[in-house]
């Protein structure tokens, strides 16, 4: 039997220079996941100096004093390894699992582009224009690009934090300098600001002591603080529309609610499964399965730690229906919701699928490392892991209710009408 | 502080499931995996879509994507309630020589789920007002793959290696020609003929009894005589495709041919050569256009088996000032004009054995790779041939086989994006495009 409450073993250690690590020992796993956070995300940039927080996950693989160009990722690779980097508004992600007899391989790479990275002319020019294909490749050459962009103007003044992408705009890629990429690394990559989560065939005496030998010599600089985030200012126009060359309309209909840590985050998460995950959701029911009006639609919460997230339901109308007329059947069917609160069964079955999910981030010990690390920069605490499940299986139908009355509220709903070209 | 040495543990190995033939025809291959929190089922079923008739092709997906919105016991979506009640989710593909259909709930479930899946298997509703909505989804899919540059150029690459004379040039899915004329009595026609336990093997792995999960399929009953084999596209010219899309700001890449599957003794050898040459991030092909040009996010590709044959291909999007250039020099890549070192072998050969556990962590992991064995009709014994004979490949083995499977000018190319702006690149290094219509 699952237990609504795991049991994940964690040893957490700060080192002097303010480096903190958690191992979470696996003795059965293949591999060990190395995860590293910097607490530095695209929130962190200010205006016209975009994307630079992302750019460095691509800077980093550019080698540093005793690596070469490239060299990281080719030698976690031949190992048998795997390894990558993300970032978001929050956080830079870097990360590889590798076999536990190249554990210390993998932990002096990090520590030495970490002490050490090459930030040159060259290396900088070469990945502004890789990053420039990927915003072409990810944003400008697909069908709805630019939606997420649309979505956070929304609910976001241009210089808020969350106001714009994590992979910043060509111009401001284009307007760069090397002075400015260095500082930045100076600014946000010291010891005090990495939490290192090692999950997987490793104790927790060895994972500290590897820490300290490895991470240990880097200098002590006190932690960057983020500044303090306002709430994004009220937007009185609750309605955008465009219209762009795709294959079919969307409505895309939005909420700001609290920020990742708030505690009605598990009842939203809910509520928004109930009402548009998967065949069995209400509105999946209402307005594909029975009512002829939508041919999908689903929904999401995009989280942001120091502000304001975003809720999201998207819908895509039948042939010959409108944005509008979906928009208003959406909102009547959550106004239904709030009205009436979901049955028992329906939140037992988001739960059960939520616990599906849950049980997947953590099967693999890539995952698992990623989970600490996110609990611990959200919540402050990696041992969330835990116990999160058992919180998300506690909501009731009233709670449900609850949330989606306080922050799904049919008349503060963002609507995005984003039109195709040439509707049928 | 001086550079860690590396001690690489023992050689791992695929794990061993326990094969049980049933007298309705199914095999079940059952992988015990205690601990593993989240179990994965999965039927592989040897339905080739050439099999599908002309004019209602894209019928198999819309089985089986049809497949659970109802059953007998319980319809109109009363099945899906009670599975996501449950944890599980189904998911499927109709591909072109075989079809998958399994799903995933946490192993403590997996009992009632069992029941469930084979619930929908053997009674589904194909209630028409279903049908319906799945061919408007699949004709509406088709429009989104035609707008997306990879899918795009995904359609066009098959077009130009099977020709659109055969099914497997054609989409899978179907277009909306195809799907229009679809019924509920063509769907249920594919599924009787099709969704049976005869020659289908079943794939389970987590932390579930193999007695457990045989007793639920024991009283699938069998159904159609043995499928038709899979008619294969006869041998083409290479050809050189664009598909326009006015005003895209990057042109997306493929190149390649059809080639070998697994029981080639080249096989292990090309796969080295085509991680070399394409899969890594090191691999020259990478490191060429983007590390040191700058002209990509990313070049990949490699050989990929297939159940009667396999393909080559290697790929990406590029900028539109550099597309010419850039198949240029994909094209001189590919002639592999300086023997692979043994240095990159070496890190090929490692990777590719090296990575086989992470690469199996997951009961999804285990299954995806038996599906893939159980498809071509191999045993799950070969995987640890497999790696045997990766094992053994020097520089020599891998560049030979490479360079006897592939040729440049045998190769064909598709590239989607701004056709004005593309077409006189390629013209300029020597290539004869042609622009093909997706819809036609």
């Amino acid at each position: 039997m699952t237990e609504a409450h795991l049991h994940y073993e964690l040893a957490k250690h700060r080192l002097d220079n303010g480096l903190e690590v958690v191992v979470a020992p696996d003795p059965d796993a293949p591999g060990v996941a190395v995860n590293l956070w910097v607490e530095v995300g695209s929130a962190d940039e200010r205006p016209g100096k975009t994307g630079f927080a992302h750019l460095f996950e691509h800077l980093m693989f550019q080698g540093s004093g005793q690596v070469a160009s490239g060299e990281h990722m080719a030698t976690v690779e031949t190992l048998g390894g795997t390894v990558n980097a993300t970032t978001s508004s929050d956080r830079t992600n870097y990360f590889e699992t590798v076999p536990r007899g190249a554990l210390d391989l993998a932990m002096w790479l990090e520590a030495d582009r970490f002490a050490s990275l090459a930030i040159t002319g060259e290396n900088f020019e070469t990945q502004r224009q890789v990053v420039k294909e990927e915003k072409r490749q990810r944003y400008d050459n697909q069908p709805y690009g630019d939606l997420l962009e649309l979505l956070i103007a929304q609910h976001f003044q241009p210089e808020h934090p969350y106001g714009h992408l994590t992979i910043g705009s060509m111009r401001d890629l284009d307007d760069a300098s090397l002075e400015d990429v260095a500082s930045f690394f100076e600014a946000w990559y010291p010891a005090s600001n990495l939490r290192l989560v090692l999950c997987g065939p490793v104790t927790a005496d060895e994972g500290i002591s590897l820490t300290e030998t490895y991470f240990g010599s880097l200098p002590a600089v006190p932690k960057p603080q983020r500044a303090s985030f306002e709430a994004p200012l009220a937007r009185p126009e609750l309605i955008e529309t465009v219209t762009r060359a795709v294959p079919h309309s969307l409505t895309y209909l939005s909420w700001g609610v609290p920020d990742a840590a708030d505690p009605v985050q598990p009842a939203l998460h809910l509520a928004l499964s109930v009402l548009a995950d998967g065949n069995s959701s209400r509105l999946h029911r209402a307005l594909v399965r029975n009512g002829d009006i939508a041919n999908e639609v689903h929904s999401a919460l995009l989280p942001h730690r120091s502000s304001t997230s975003v809720a999201t339901i998207l819908g895509r109308p039948s042939d010959g229906v409108g944005t509008d007329a979906l928009s208003g059947r959406i909102l009547d069917e959550l106004a239904r919701f709030i009205d009436e609160g979901p049955t028992e069964e329906e939140v037992a079955r988001a739960a059960a699928q939520y616990e599906r999910d849950w049980l997947w981030d953590l099967a693999t010990t890539s995952g698992r490392a990623d989970a600490i690390n996110d609990a611990w920069l959200v919540h402050g605490d990696p041992a969330r892991i835990n116990t999160h499940l058992a919180e998300v299986l506690s909501v009731t139908p009233d709670d449900v209710r609850g949330a989606a009355r306080t922050w799904l509220s049919p008349t503060a709903a963002h609507q995005l009408h984003y039109l195709a070209e040439n509707a049928r | 502080m001086t550079r860690p040495d590396v001690t690489l543990a023992t050689p791992w190995h695929f794990p061993t499931p326990t094969i049980t033939r049933l007298p309705n025809g199914l095999t079940v291959w059952h992988f015990h995996l205690p601990g593993q929190h989240i179990a994965t089922f999965e039927a592989v079923f040897p339905a080739a879509l050439s099999s599908e008739p002309r004019d209602v092709e894209g019928v198999a997906t819309v089985a089986l994507h049809a497949i659970d919105e109802g059953t007998l016991t319980h319809p109109d979506g009363r099945i899906g309630e009670l599975l996501e009640g449950n944890g599980a989710t189904l998911h499927g593909i109709a591909r072109y020589r075989h079809t998958t259909f399994g799903g995933q709930a946490p192993s403590r479930r997996l009992g009632a789920v069992l029941d469930l899946f084979t619930e929908v298997l053997t009674e589904p509703a194909y209630a028409e007002r279903d049908i319906v909505h799945h061919i408007e989804a699949q004709i509406a899919g088709f429009d989104s793959t035609l707008a997306s540059p990879g899918g795009s150029n995904g359609l066009a690459f098959r077009r130009a290696l099977f020709g659109e004379q055969h099914r497997d040039g054609r989409p899978a899915a179907g277009t909306p020609a195809t799907l229009s004329p679809i019924d509920a009595d063509r769907v249920r026609a594919w599924h009787a003929a099709h969704f049976v336990p005869d020659h289908t093997t079943l794939l389970i792995a987590g932390a579930v009894d193999a007695d457990d999960v045989i007793a639920h399929f024991a009283d699938w009953r069998p159904g159609a005589p043995t499928p038709a084999p899979a008619s294969s596209a006869p041998a083409l010219p290479p050809r050189v495709v664009v598909v326009d899309q006015p005003g895209a700001v990057q042109a997306t890449l493929t190149i390649g041919s059809r080639t070998v599957t697994r029981d080639d003794p080249r096989w292990a050898a090309l796969r080295i050569a085509g991680h070399a040459l394409a899969g890594a991030f090191a691999s020259r092909l990478n490191l060429e256009l983007r590390e040191r040009l700058g002209y990509t996010y990313g070049i990949n590709g490699g050989f990929s088996p297939g159940v009667t044959e396999g393909q080559f291909a290697v790929g990406g999007s590029v900028r539109n000032e550099v597309a010419g250039d850039a198949v240029a020099r994909l094209i001189e890549g590919l002639a592999l004009a300086e023997p692979l070192t043994d240095a990159e072998v070496d890190d090929a050969r490692r990777y590719l054995i090296g990575v086989a556990p992470l690469a199996n962590e997951t009961s999804a992991d285990i299954v995806a790779q038996s599906s893939s064995l159980a498809a071509a009709g191999l045993d799950p014994g070969d995987m640890g041939r497999h790696f045997e004979a990766l094992a053994t490949v020097g520089a020599d083995a891998a560049t030979t086989a490479y360079r006897s499977a592939i040729s440049p000018e045998l190769c064909s190319v598709s590239v989607t994006g701004d056709a004005e702006v593309l077409v006189p690149q390629l013209e300029a290094i020597g290539l004869a495009p042609e622009r093909i219509d997706l819809r036609a």
